[in-house]
This record gives structure tokens, C-alpha cells and sequence, in this order.
């Protein structure tokens, strides 16, 4: 069952591979506009065999782990006390759901105005594009607790920050997740979003790199490694995190 | 000490914006070690009168007294056993039930000796490394107990904490619940709507009336134990039980 699935998706995508080479062989465009995949495979490999695509990844991905870092600390934090003092969810709740409208891309101008070009400016846009999902998905998993299980604490002597980190987290974790998991797509776009306007080293200046040197197999190869990571995080990171909790907190 | 008193105890809700008195002066005394079931019909408040009696729940008038001392707050000599168990799924069976034990910050090597007692004693062992959706029902309402007893309370409150169990996983927690009482002398406080459950735990049955409930009538249920539930001797209390419970009369 799972083999034949497997099985599927790898068809699906030679598919799309050999569609995507008859429609180059059939040169309708010329190759600076539409590449053959093979060019897009071969920048690929010249990427990875100067260093530069390993050292982009490497860059967007530690800005994209510090700026998730400070969504999900600030996120929870924030949603916790939402959940828990009405005031709060009064004043800051709604402008919480006023900033999670905003694009994170919209941030680039105040963080370079703050910032200037520097890790930083590209971090903080990472992180305030993330941070109100997951302040969103932690006041609603507080606010779903089962009221019982916060009596059953008390009773039996927690209180205060006890009772934020032996019960609140813990069962409010399965949102949580779904907060981080929407925390991260939203800080991939983010970091992604910021280094093409920052053009500051990362996948997202490479990207745009490609852009300058009008070179479109460049452009496609990086938007292919934008996607690849996109679906290795979600599949093994998130879905994994997820289907874990989920059977130990008996909701599957 | 466990003597619990309830002096005149009230609770309004607010029912389609109308304050609706739900306890209408509930007075009961459970001594040092007694186990007293407490029955009425649906909607009654017995479950709200135990939350009260708990902490966590304010009436809105009348007072809780512990061996002659006023009570306002939930504490760890009154620990209550809910009717879905409230277990933590997050936790091992061996840790939901050293979870008091933990906040109070007792060391690990200890806990896990007290705990080994009580895992015992409710025939938990062998699970103490499951999670609780590994457990049956039945299973689940074990540990919720044995996560009550290692707190060593003075008194239990048992909020109908058999209701969703099958008869035959009942049955025998009925008798096991009466063994622990002996064994554990314990003040026990149970809520039911199951006139025969009551009739076989409690030593004195409390008989709420319709809201405002008040204690109707308190029936001694004056017979050697272990009983079960089967017994026919037991009729006769369960027959009394349930016409003071019929004899309500509309409010």
C-alpha cells in the first residue's frame, strides 16, 4: 500500500520531467526563456559542487531556525496569556489578528529602515511573519483545554507556572503544532521573501542572482530547492511531530 | 482526619440570563473515615455540590468546614477522582499517577516508591509505562484513582467515576473500591445516579430533591461488606432509596 504510493508520486514526477523536456525538444521558446531540465540539473550540480548551493541553504536555513525560534518562544508566550487573562485577549488579541494580515514581505522596508542589510533585518521579518500564526494556534489549543484536566492539576496542588508548563503546553500541544507547522511555512516565505529584497546571501539572493544574470535554469534550479526543503521539512519534521502527538494524545 | 461537614450550602446559575437556584441549602456531615454515596435525580446539582466541596467550585452561600476549620479553596486533602478520569495523555500511567507527588516536589526515587504501592494495589503494574489511550475505560478510572490515593487525602470525591463503564468492569470495582476504603480508611464521598452502586458502596446514602436540591433523606445502608451488587439483601435499601428518590413531588 505504502510502496505503491511511493510508487505513484515517483511516475507523477517523471512525468512531469519528460513532458517538461518533449515541450524544451519541441522549441516553441527559445532556451534563455524556457531551459531543458537538464540545464536546471546541471546548475543544480554546479551548486553543489562549488559549495554555494549547501552555503545558501545553509544561510536560509539559520535565519529561518532563529526567526522560528523567537516566533514560537513569542507565539506562545503571547498565546498562553490570551488565552488565560481576558484583558489581553481584549487589546492585544485583536491587534494580533490585525498584524497576521499583514505579509511578511510588507516588513522588508521597516527591517531594512531598522536594521539596515543585515542578518537581523532578514531574521526579524522571519519571525514577526511567523510569530501570530502561532500566537493564533496556541490562544485557541489553551482555550480547547479540556477544563477538567486544569481542576485535576489544581486539585492536586499546581499552580501558577507549574501549571502552564506540566498542563497548559502539554495539552494544548496537538494546536501547538498545527501553530508551528503554520509558523514555519510562514517563515520560509518570510526568509525567502526578505533575501530576495535584501539580496543578502541565502537561496532567496541566489534566486534573485539568477534573476540578474538572466539566467532561468539558475532561477528554476533555486525555486526547485525552495520547494524541495519546503516538502522534506513539512514530511519529515512536521508530519512526523504530528502523527507522534496525535496517537499519544489519543485524537487519532 | 476527614470529618467534612457542608453547612447550608447554595448555588445559583445563570440559566437564559435568570439566576437559577440549583442547591438550596445543602447540609451534610461525613465523618473521619465514613463512606457516604450520594444520589438524585439528574440535574440536581450533586455534581456542583462536589465540586464545591472540592474548591473548585464558590457557593454563593454556606460553608465547607474540615475537622472544624472553614475551607475556600481547592487543596490536597480533598482530591477528586472525575467521571472521565481527566488522566494526561502526555504522561506514562506511572507519571499521571506520581503528578501530585511531582508538584510538590517530592524527589523521583520516592515517588516512584509510593507510587509502586498504589500502581499495585489497583493492579496497574504491568502498565506503567502505557499511555492512557492504551487503556480501557475501566483501566483509565483505575489509575484515575490510584492518582488520587498517592496523594494521601483525608478525603475522596468521586464524581460518578463508574458511569461509563460496563457491567462487569463495574462490578468488580465496586468491591475493589470497597477493599480500598478498608484498607485505606478513608473518608469517601461518591456521587451516582446508579441507586444500586450507591446502595453497595455507600455506608450512608444522601438523597438529594429536585432543584433547589436539598439533602432529602439519609438512608444507613447497615450491611457486611464487601457487598455486591447482586446481593438481594440489599433490595430492601435499594427499594427505600429509590422511593425517596420517587417521592420528590413537583417544585
Amino acid at each position: 500500500m505504502k510502496a505503491n504510493l511511493f510508487g505513484k508520486k515517483i511516475a507523477f514526477y517523471i512525468a512531469i520531467i519528460i513532458v517538461w523536456q518533449a515541450i524544451d525538444s519541441a522549441d516553441i521558446w527559445p532556451d534563455n526563456i524556457f531551459p531543458s531540465p537538464i540545464e536546471v540539473g546541471e546548475d543544480l550540480i554546479y551548486g553543489i559542487s562549488d559549495g554555494s548551493l549547501f552555503y545558501g541553504i545553509g544561510t536560509s536555513m539559520w535565519r529561518l531556525i532563529v526567526g522560528l525560534a523567537i516566533a514560537i518562544g513569542g507565539g506562545m508566550i503571547l498565546g498562553i496569556f490570551m488565552a488565560r487573562v481576558e484583558t489581553v485577549n481584549q487589546t492585544i488579541g485583536s491587534l494580533v489578528l490585525g498584524l497576521q494580515s499583514i505579509p511578511s514581505v510588507a516588513w522588508v522596508p521597516l527591517a531594512i529602515l531598522w536594521f539596515g542589510l543585515t542578518d537581523a533585518g532578514i531574521i526579524f521579518v522571519t519571525a514577526i511573519g511567523a510569530v501570530f500564526a502561532v500566537t493564533i494556534n496556541v490562544y485557541t489549543g489553551v482555550k480547547n483545554i479540556d477544563p477538567s484536566y486544569i481542576e485535576a492539576a489544581r486539585n492536586m496542588g499546581a499552580k501558577g507556572s507549574q501549571l502552564i508548563t506540566t498542563v497548559l503546553i502539554p495539552a494544548a500541544f496537538p494546536y501547538m503544532i498545527t501553530g508551528f507547522k503554520q509558523g514555519w511555512a510562514f517563515a520560509w516565505r518570510g526568509v525567502i521573501g526578505a533575501e530576495l529584497l535584501f539580496s543578502f546571501l541565502g537561496l532567496g539572493f541566489l534566486l534573485n542572482v539568477g534573476r540578474q544574470l538572466n539566467d532561468v535554469s539558475q532561477v528554476i534550479a533555486m525555486m526547485l530547492v525552495i520547494m524541495g526543503i519546503g516538502i522534506l521539512i513539512d514530511g519529515f519534521v512536521f508530519k512526523r511531530l504530528e502523527d507522534k502527538v496525535m496517537s499519544r494524545w489519543g485524537l487519532r | 482526619m476527614g470529618k467534612l461537614e457542608a453547612k447550608n450550602i447554595e448555588k445559583f446559575f445563570q440559566h437564559d440570563g435568570k439566576p437559577l437556584k440549583a442547591l438550596g441549602g445543602v447540609n451534610l456531615t461525613v465523618n473521619d473515615g465514613e463512606f457516604v454515596c450520594i444520589v438524585g435525580p439528574s440535574g440536581c446539582g450533586k455534581s456542583t455540590f462536589l465540586r464545591i466541596l472540592a474548591g473548585l467550585e464558590k457557593p454563593d452561600g454556606g460553608e465547607i468546614m474540615l475537622d472544624g476549620k472553614k475551607l475556600d479553596d481547592t487543596g490536597p486533602e480533598r482530591i477528586m477522582v472525575f467521571q472521565e478520569g481527566a488522566l494526561f495523555p502526555w504522561l506514562t500511567v506511572r507519571n499521571n499517577v506520581e503528578y501530585g507527588l511531582k508538584i510538590s516536589g517530592i524527589p523521583e526515587k520516592e515517588r516512584n516508591e509510593i507510587s509502586n504501592r498504589y500502581l499495585d494495589m489497583m493492579q496497574l503494574t504491568q502498565f506503567a509505562n502505557s499511555y492512557t489511550y492504551q487503556l480501557s475505560t475501566g483501566m483509565k478510572q483505575r489509575v484515575a484513582i490510584a492518582r488520587a490515593l498517592v496523594m494521601d487525602p483525608d478525603v475522596l470525591l468521586m464524581d460518578e467515576p463508574f458511569a461509563a463503564l460496563d457491567s462487569q468492569t463495574r462490578d468488580l470495582l465496586l468491591v475493589e473500591m470497597q477493599l480500598i476504603w478498608q484498607k485505606t480508611q478513608k473518608t469517601i464521598i461518591f456521587v451516582t445516579h446508579n441507586v444500586p452502586e450507591a446502595a453497595v458502596l455507600g455506608s450512608r446514602v444522601a438523597v438529594f430533591s429536585a432543584r433547589p436540591s436539598i439533602v432529602k433523606k439519609i438512608i444507613d445502608v447497615d450491611y457486611k461488606r464487601p457487598r455486591v451488587a447482586e446481593d438481594e439483601n440489599l433490595g430492601a435499601y435499594e427499594k427505600e432509596i429509590l422511593s425517596s428518590l420517587r417521592h420528590q413531588g413537583p417544585k
